[in-house]
């Protein structure tokens, strides 16, 4: 349990207004996640990650801090991690998927526009994310318009360096990604005073690597009928990832796959629904879709979202003997991320369809957080592609709020029973 | 349903009792500290009541400090 107020007074929190999300975690997380039938033993080290996700976490990355390690915050899963490890620094994922937030990112930013945004400058301007209060600095990107405006916003509180993401997949934009992770390289040098080596940059490499090995052994597990796993229990390992010390969660990723590999051998059909979730990130802590939807008789065997396949899939090369070799590995991997911020964004249909293939799924739900205008215009080619192979889809677009759960549920259950 | 949870002063000692539970092979659950306990953040340990006294045992002979067991309705 412990006691963190010490700490979190130290990083300048508003401890009064913290304790209202304190207070909310613990019985969300029991109702939603506690309450599922025969999880896999190795979901403890989860649920541990989970509830010490604002305490112990925290005071790891207080004595990196001591240490003179920096760390520094992403939102994107475009942000190359492994320039921030080649340069001795933590990376860490911040806090953007709570309605509590919403209402003071609504003091400094427009109410029409997406949760995640208003969620994550509510957590900064209200003091009551750690991960912000510990970050020295954070690392932005224009993938949409509202992150990218907001950025400028958040400048006022702490430091800021955007990289500029392009938005079509030509050769120079390839080439324009790579002249910005070499940006970034150099900004991350000044920021730690250590300069990034080929051999850093390779170690590195070969990390983020391992880490995405172990997600994807965990989801290719979840292609078994039926999933031995539920989509919650793997939501919340995605979500970890962007938070935990890296060698750490490849290990317990690991110990969870091999326990997944022994339930697979005597696992009897269950007759549920099979759904692959596709659209905008899930940050924690967001369970909204997947508790509606595995309330009801289905599962969600995989996320094609940031917090899902697109965090891992491609292996970024670790071939070539300079900087300049190992800068257009990591562009050329990153690049292959399907994000609706491109034009045009084909790859993502063809992905959804692939996916629904490899798992075998029988519906998709196409998952819009309100006001991204990327995924919901893109919603219209998905549609039409996926009626085309006779795949149903549904579209939710939701935001953080509880109002609208009743009602997702009722198109929910009517879709399940569709399918 | 009668719930049962053990405190912790700190999450290394729940963590060193987690390891000792598993070597024992007795079922267990880490769980964030429900409000009606404490209102300090972090994780507990739930487990099932026929395992208390084993596992009063266990602490003691394990020296985990603990905060202490207890049963919410």
């Amino acid at each position: 349990m412990g006691d963190y107020r010490e700490m979190w007074s130290k990083l300048q929190m508003d401890l009064e207004k913290h304790d209202i999300l304190c207070e909310a975690l613990p019985q969300a997380f029991g109702d939603i996640y506690l309450t599922q039938e025969n999880r896999p033993e190795a979901m403890n080290y989860f649920n541990y990650a989970l509830a010490e996700v604002h305490g112990a976490r925290i005071q790891e990355l207080q004595e990196e801090k001591e240490k003179g390690k920096k760390v520094v915050g992403t939102f994107c899963v475009f942000v190359p991690d492994e320039v921030i490890l080649a340069t001795g620094a933590v990376g860490v994922g911040l806090c953007s998927g709570s309605q509590f937030w919403i209402e003071d990112g609504e003091k400094v930013l427009p109410r029409n526009l997406c949760p995640l945004v208003k969620a994550f400058m509510g957590a900064k301007v209200s003091r009551t994310c750690p991960y912000f209060q510990s970050c020295d600095m954070i690392i932005g990107e224009t993938t949409c318009d509202g992150k990218k405006k907001a950025y400028e916003i958040l400048e006022d509180y702490m430091p800021v360096h955007v990289m500029e993401l392009p938005q079509m997949k030509r050769k120079k934009n390839y080439e324009e990604w790579q002249d910005e992770i070499k940006l970034f390289i150099k900004k991350m040098e000044e920021l730690t005073g250590n300069e990034v080596t080929v051999e850093k940059l390779r170690k590195s490499i070969d990390l983020c690597n391992r880490k995405r090995r172990a997600l994807k052994r965990l989801y290719d597990l979840r292609k078994h009928t039926p999933s031995p796993i539920s989509g919650l229990d793997a939501l919340l390992v995605s979500q970890v990832a962007f938070l935990d010390d890296i060698e750490r969660f490849i290990e317990k990723t690991n110990e969870l796959c091999d326990e997944l590999e022994e339930r697979v051998k005597n696992l009897k059909a269950n007759g549920k629904k099979r759904i692959v979730v596709t659209g905008t990130p899930m940050a924690v802590p967001n369970w909204k879709l997947h508790s509606i939807v595995e309330g009801l008789d289905a599962e969600i065997v995989v996320e094609e979202t940031c917090t899902g396949t697109r965090y891992f899939e491609n292996k970024v090369s670790t071939e070539g003997e300079t900087i300049e070799d190992l800068v257009k590995n990591l562009a050329d991997r990153y690049m292959k991320i399907n994000c609706a911020c491109f034009t045009p964004n084909d790859g993502r249909i063809d992905d959804v369809i692939r996916l629904v293939e490899e798992y075998k799924a029988d519906g998709v739900i196409n998952y819009n957080l309100s006001f991204c205008h990327t995924y919901a215009i893109e919603y219209e080619k998905l549609e039409k592609a996926l009626k085309e192979k006779n795949i149903p889809v549904l579209n939710v677009e939701t935001d953080y709020s509880e109002e609208d759960a009743g009602q997702i549920k009722t198109r929910v259950e009517a879709f399940l029973e569709m399918i | 349903m009668e719930k049962n949870y053990i405190l912790f002063p700190n999450h290394s000692q729940g963590l060193k009792l987690e390891a000792v539970l598993k070597a024992n092979k007795i079922k267990y659950v880490i769980s964030p500290t429900p409000r009606k306990l404490s209102s300090c953040c972090g994780i507990s340990i739930m487990y099932r009541k026929e395992d208390e006294e084993r596992i009063k045992t266990l602490i003691e002979e394990n020296s985990v400090e603990v905060t202490g067991l207890y049963t919410l309705e």
